[in-house]
């Protein structure tokens, strides 16, 4: 059934590689680093404040 | 000979939002896809309504009117005449057997006429719903037995010398490896039983339930119920913005997969399993086939969390309640799982504390484990509506395109209101008529009772739909390798440093006297 598709489509994935694109590096960059950033915020602000 | 193979796609589509199975994946019509949308937002709303449908008629009991009271409870037991009685002393004279079968009763009616909203087959659903709750609450009642449940300062009275001191909860996880067993070496059973095997549906039942439990938590302990919220808030920070990217990346960058495979994926291991790959798919407009895979794998993967993470925590973090709630939130993905995780826990460590004199409120740690999963859903259209953007308008540009900001009030999770409508309506209860709060108290209790029933029939029902070999066959252990990596390598590790970092030091109140 769907193994032929799904597995198959998973093996070729290696060899037909999509290189990231800037536009990928930079969401997981912004996402990442606003993250750890809100993180450290909100962290200091919960043990100040509540 | 296309209409058949749509109808193919639909049931993959509607098995991805409840009953999740591998099928082979096919393209569907607009209307097609038009029709499973309306009945996935069905099904929030239906959970809401019968949520609230209970939540209401436990309130009765404040103007002197016991509605439920009759509904069937299990105590822990060593005499098994004893185990089952009403809930409430007005119903005292009524036999228990009756009660057991009028709670079966209440519930196949109002979730006959929920289904049948959702054009379910409903012979077929009263049949395997009577199968589903025969067998959910068979194992309650053996969670029940007092060498099982007992927790320490009970054994005296039950007159027993040991126990395994894992409260009558204990029967959820006898649920759930009912439900594997019936998954796994019973084909023929979990597909009869199929049209009832719907965990989704019935943990939003319960979720919206518990909103009115918490709201009587949040009453007794105001400053702590606001501190928790606050951090439960913080707590999404880590599921989107920490989780996703690294996740995205590792499946990019080092399986090789194609963005049409890594962000579902990364949703589904990073958010909230299932709804988080389905709304991702349909964000960058993956094939049906990728977000039903993910799910698949993401079901299968919260059944082994929900086996192990408890008692690691009990283990671990029993000092530590909230912390072990906000991981339990963090870490187990799918609402169901999240929530039945933070239940188990909750029990284990109460009891693990009490063994050593600190008998801890019940609920706080369940309470966190829910308000921690409540608000990673809340963010799901939000995070679906980010993705669809950068999609359509940075990665595969499409001339004139928009997305519309609706989109996120479409894949808002609406079972969601119904929780914060039953928090907030016992919240003001209690802050308007304090001199109400026990009749709120009793009337909660009432409600939480089928809340119970709920988390009990979605352990089952997510044992039967996890079906391990169907998976192994499908021929996804690239899939499987990633999410063992990152789950197991990685969100579970910064899921239980960020519940440290908010929540550690934070401790449940204790039982008075």
């Amino acid at each position: 059934m769907i193994e032929p598709c799904v597995g198959e489509e998973l093996r070729r994935m290696e060899s037909k590689y999509e290189p990231l694109l800037p536009i990928e590096r930079k969401l997981i960059w912004y996402t990442f680093s606003t993250g750890v950033v809100l993180l450290v915020i909100f962290v200091l602000f919960s043990r100040m404040y509540t | 000979m296309g209409e058949e193979l749509n109808t193919g796609l639909c049931l993959g589509y509607i098995m991805l939002t409840e009953r999740i199975t591998l099928i082979e994946p096919r393209a569907p019509s607009p209307s097609e896809v038009a029709k499973i949308v309306q009945t996935r937002l069905t099904e929030d709303w239906l959970a809401v309504c019968i949520g609230l449908f209970v939540f209401v008629l436990s309130l009765a009991l404040l103007f002197g009117i016991d509605l439920l009271g009759w509904a069937v409870t299990p105590s822990v037991w060593t005499a098994p005449s004893k185990a089952l009685a009403p809930a409430s002393k007005h119903y005292a004279s009524l036999p228990a057997l009756l009660s057991l079968i009028g709670t079966y009763v209440f519930l196949l009616i109002i979730l006959l006429v929920g289904v049948k909203a959702l054009r379910a087959d409903l012979k077929r659903f009263a049949l395997g719903f009577t199968a589903v709750f025969a067998v959910s609450y068979v194992c309650w009642f053996l969670g029940s037995w007092a060498y099982i449940a007992a927790t320490p300062d009970k054994r005296p009275a039950l007159k027993i010398p040991w126990s395994l001191n894992l409260t009558n909860e204990s029967g959820f996880i006898i649920a759930l490896l009912a439900g594997l067993i019936v998954g796994n070496f019973l084909p023929r059973v979990a597909r009869s039983l199929e049209e009832a095997i719907r965990p989704e549906l019935y943990i939003k039942t319960a979720i919206v339930i518990l909103g009115g439990f918490l709201g009587i938590a949040a009453l007794e302990q105001r400053q702590l119920a606001t501190a928790v919220i606050f951090r439960g808030v913080c707590a999404i920070i880590e599921a989107y913005l920490i989780y996703w990217p690294i996740v995205y990346f590792i499946s990019r960058r080092y399986f090789g997969f194609s963005r049409e495979w890594a962000a579902p994926l990364a949703s589904g291991i990073s958010i909230c399993g299932v709804s988080a790959a389905i709304a991702t798919g349909s964000a960058i407009r993956a094939r049906p086939v990728v977000p039903i895979m993910v799910s698949s794998l993401v079901v299968i993967f919260a059944v082994i969390e929900l086996m192990v993470l408890p008692f690691a925590a009990q283990h671990y973090l029993y000092s530590q309640p909230l912390v072990a709630g906000a991981w339990m939130g963090l870490a187990v993905k799918t609402d169901g799982a999240a929530v039945a995780s933070g239940a188990i826990t909750d029990s284990l460590i109460r009891a693990k504390a009490l063994a050593a004199g600190v008998a801890f409120q019940p609920g706080w740690i369940m309470g966190v484990s829910t308000t921690v999963k409540v608000f990673i859903d809340v963010f799901i259209g939000v995070w679906a509506f980010i993705l669809a953007w950068v999609w359509s308008a940075k990665i595969e540009r499409r001339p004139g395109e928009k997305v519309r900001a609706v989109e996120i009030w479409r894949r808002f999770p609406k079972f969601i209101l119904g929780y914060v409508a039953t928090f907030l309506i016992v919240l003001a209860i209690g802050l308007a008529a304090p001199s109400l709060i026990p009749k709120v108290k009793a009337s909660m209790a009432q409600a939480n009772l089928f809340r119970a029933i709920f988390f009990l029939m979605t352990f089952f029902a997510i044992g039967v739909m996890s079906n391990f070999r169907k998976l192994w066959q499908e021929g996804i252990a690239k899939l499987a390798a990633v999410y063992v990596l990152c789950l197991f390598g990685y969100i579970i590790w910064v899921g239980l440093l960020i519940s440290w970092l908010f929540f550690h030091g934070v401790l449940p109140p204790t039982v008075k006297g």
